[in-house]
């Protein structure tokens, strides 16, 4: 009899924990950090995906979206792995184009697929 | 009689094609004849939701890359979709032998080969890094390699690498296209505002458009008579002959022209 409580208290313990520590992990994996970078020189679809390939190797980046129009890029990033001023700025040089202002939000920016 | 060869232009933009008929004649001067062509307007089509950058022509059909939307389609020349093929990863610049279409993967610089169907990969010796364009021609392999700034040449087992970073004959800056004819390798040279020939040792053998002032020159097509340029933000066409003259300007309702796809009938 104390065996079969002593195995059902430390199932549950263990149950907790382990719910516990996925609601933890979420709240981390859920916080996320959107970005817009605004380039000169995207002129065509072979820049626009350019550097479309180039912003999704950043780790952990979702949603990238290229405005050819508009000459912007928005993304999102878990906020614990956002990457830097600079680090973005590399990115977009490396990419053949020059960054101009970048911002970083804690909502998502409004994009013509918003508009779809 | 002088026989007519008539062919269909395409060209391609923002959600419409448009083709143009050719005429060839023939003129007597001296004892040689000089073919004189000219591509007159025929029809649009309606492309519809459609991104083109890549056309290849089978038949009475074209295959377009709709980058946009990911996919490969098959229209006929009303616009219709025949048949697609969902999940490539920001396909470019096509090409076609046989029932055999390469897909250039910008994505994930890869090579996809489909076939009746079914989708294999195409395997590259070296790695690229954002594909423009491929061409065929008999085991030769040529691909355009954008921000390697290069040209791979595979023929058999063999590797070259062609070009590098530059401005100068011989160096690229951005190839986007390519074509092969008679043993010689066209690449649209984007943002040197040019095409240039290489044979297929790699060496340098001429340049193509430098006069006409091509904004970006991201679509190309070779036939046996004419180097086609597509001007991508000069919207419109360039004709030249094989020595690089110009012939002929299409110009009109284009809006960022991004390729080429002759299609030969013969009547």
């Amino acid at each position: 009899m104390k065996t079969t409580i002593k195995t059902t208290g430390i199932t549950l313990i263990m149950l907790l924990a382990a719910l516990f520590t996925t609601n933890t992990v979420n709240a981390q994996t859920t916080e996320k950090t959107y970005i817009k970078i605004e380039v000169d020189g995207l002129s065509c679809p072979f820049c626009a995906y350019g550097l479309e390939k180039k912003l999704k190797k950043i780790a952990g980046s979702k949603d990238v979206f290229i405005q050819l129009e508009e000459g912007e890029a928005t993304m999102s990033v878990p906020k614990d792995q956002k990457p830097t001023e600079e680090e973005l700025r590399k990115i977009v040089k490396d990419a053949g184009f020059t960054p101009k202002e970048i911002t970083f939000s804690k909502t998502p920016f409004k994009t013509k697929k918003d508009d779809k | 009689m002088i026989n007519k060869i008539i062919s269909i232009q395409i060209t391609a933009f923002l959600g419409t094609l448009l083709l143009f008929g050719c005429s060839q004649n023939q003129e007597k001067t001296e004892q040689k004849a000089i073919p004189i062509m000219e591509w007159k307007f025929i029809k649009e089509i309606p492309l519809g939701d459609i991104a083109p950058i890549g056309i290849a022509s089978q038949g009475n059909f074209f295959w377009l890359s709709d980058v946009d939307n990911n996919r490969i389609v098959k229209i006929d020349f009303e616009g219709q979709i025949i048949e697609e093929f969902n999940g490539f990863e920001r396909p470019m610049h096509i090409a076609i032998q046989g029932d055999k279409i390469y897909i250039p993967e910008y994505s994930t610089d890869s090579i996809k080969i489909l076939e009746n169907g079914n989708i294999s990969n195409y395997e590259i010796n070296e790695q690229p890094d954002a594909i423009g364009g491929v061409a065929i021609n008999g085991n030769t392999v040529a691909i355009a390699d954008f921000y390697n700034n290069r040209i791979i040449l595979n023929q058999g087992d063999k590797t070259n690498i062609i070009g590098k970073e530059g401005h100068n004959d011989g160096e690229l800056y951005y190839p986007t296209d390519i074509d092969i004819h008679n043993n010689l390798i066209y690449v649209a040279d984007a943002y040197n505002n040019r095409v240039q020939v290489f044979d297929f040792k790699g060496k340098y053998v001429k340049m193509i458009g430098w006069n006409e002032g091509i904004n970006v020159a991201t679509g190309l097509k070779v036939t046996d008579t004419q180097i086609i340029i597509a001007d991508f933000e000069g919207n419109r066409v360039l004709v030249y002959d094989l020595d690089g003259k110009l012939l002929q300007t299409l110009s009109g309702n284009f809006n960022k022209l991004e390729f080429l796809q002759k299609v030969g009938q013969k009547s």
